[in-house]
């Protein structure tokens, strides 16, 4: 029985991806389909136009694998050989430096405006949500 | 028919490995043993072993990537828990992203520049670190080479995942949202499923900004292009 509710409700998920799809292509939106899907998702979840019960086990059943879902994309790297001698080397070490980069950069500035946020405010209530993690 | 049996095949030899690999994660669990590295390299490494291509390999391997445009949409529900939390901190993961989705693409630009690296290789890098779907048409637009963009999302999404914790910790971002945020920004939805082993709450800041960045970035990709190639 939960089996079959799971595959119902990635369905749905997935009927969410294709909606997104048809709205890219149709207005020519310069973000993917399935992003486009994910706010849709988010708008209809909001305002309960989805029912958080119809999807809430196939969602942590898929996120619950995500990194498998990967797996075949990144299979492709064997395509680029050249990647991992000479001057592809390079490009490898400026991707992950730039990433570093990023991560410090993201990171670092939310951290500071989070304190900030928190300044004044009463800090227990919020000490209690990222305990609740 | 035979089409069918192979594609069978592939899929259960990738959850196969996927499993054996997420169980050697659980028992040792240093970073590099991350099942999306392993698992990749052994299949690589398999393929290689025994012939087959890559195009071979998707025939099965389509069906689990197809699974991928569901599993996005689904990021929607740990959000939709967190709402509460995502709107009281709307500030720190605006500002969060936009220093992560600056500084990635700019520094990707300098750091290219700096090592000589032809212009159209140079623009692949720059949305490297934005959910591939999204990064692919942002390198189409702006005169970069989307399969070697592809190649470079994922670079994104290992440094990031396999790299960040240490990084993070010698940085100070002790928070869960900085990591999340962190996570998100630079290393997209690689980072979002690593983001799984801090909890709810990161999971939610890595998706949002993940989500952010895809959006914003295929805004000001091109005009961080256009301001550093006049």
């Amino acid at each position: 029985m939960k089996a079959i509710r799971i595959i119902l409700q990635i369905a749905i998920l997935y009927a969410f991806s294709l909606i997104g799809e048809l709205v890219h292509n149709l207005l020519h939106l310069p973000v993917s389909g399935s992003i486009v899907g994910l706010i849709l998702m988010l708008i209809c979840l909001t305002f309960k136009i989805v029912p958080v019960k119809i999807v809430e086990d196939g969602a942590s059943f898929l996120l619950s694998f995500l990194p498998l879902l990967f797996i075949p994309a990144m299979t492709g790297v064997m395509n680029y050989p050249a990647l991992f001698s000479g001057n592809g080397l390079v490009l490898l070490l400026i991707v992950v430096l730039s990433t570093i980069v990023t991560m410090v950069a993201a990171g670092i500035a939310s951290q500071l405006l989070e304190k900030n946020a928190n300044k004044g405010k009463e800090n227990d209530e919020c000490n209690k949500h990222l305990s609740q993690s | 028919m035979q089409q069918a049996s192979i594609a069978i095949l592939i899929i259960l030899l990738t959850v196969a490995v996927y499993i054996a690999m997420t169980k050697l994660y659980v028992r040792f669990s240093y970073p590099v043993l991350i099942p999306v590295l392993t698992t990749t390299v052994a299949i690589i490494l398999l393929l290689l072993a025994f012939h087959v291509s890559y195009d071979q390999y998707m025939i099965g391997g389509k069906w689990i990537n197809s699974l991928l445009g569901p599993a996005v949409v689904a990021l929607a529900y740990p959000l939709y828990n967190q709402r509460k939390i995502l709107v009281k901190y709307i500030l720190p993961i605006i500002g969060g992203v936009f220093a992560g989705l600056f500084s990635g693409m700019i520094s990707g630009l300098l750091f290219a520049e700096v090592f000589g690296i032809d212009r159209n290789l140079i623009l692949s890098i720059v949305p490297k670190s934005i959910t591939t779907p999204v990064a692919i048409q942002i390198a189409t637009g702006i005169g970069g080479v989307p399969s070697m963009t592809v190649v470079f999302v994922m670079i994104a999404g290992f440094s990031g995942v396999i790299l960040g914790p240490k990084i993070m910790k010698w940085v100070r971002i002790r928070s869960y949202l900085g990591k999340g945020i962190a996570f998100g920004s630079a290393s997209h939805a690689l980072g979002t499923s690593k983001a799984f082993e801090y909890g709810e709450l990161t999971v939610s800041m890595s998706s949002v900004s993940m989500t952010l960045c895809a959006v914003l970035g295929s805004v000001f990709g091109p005009i961080v292009v256009w301001i550093f190639h006049v």
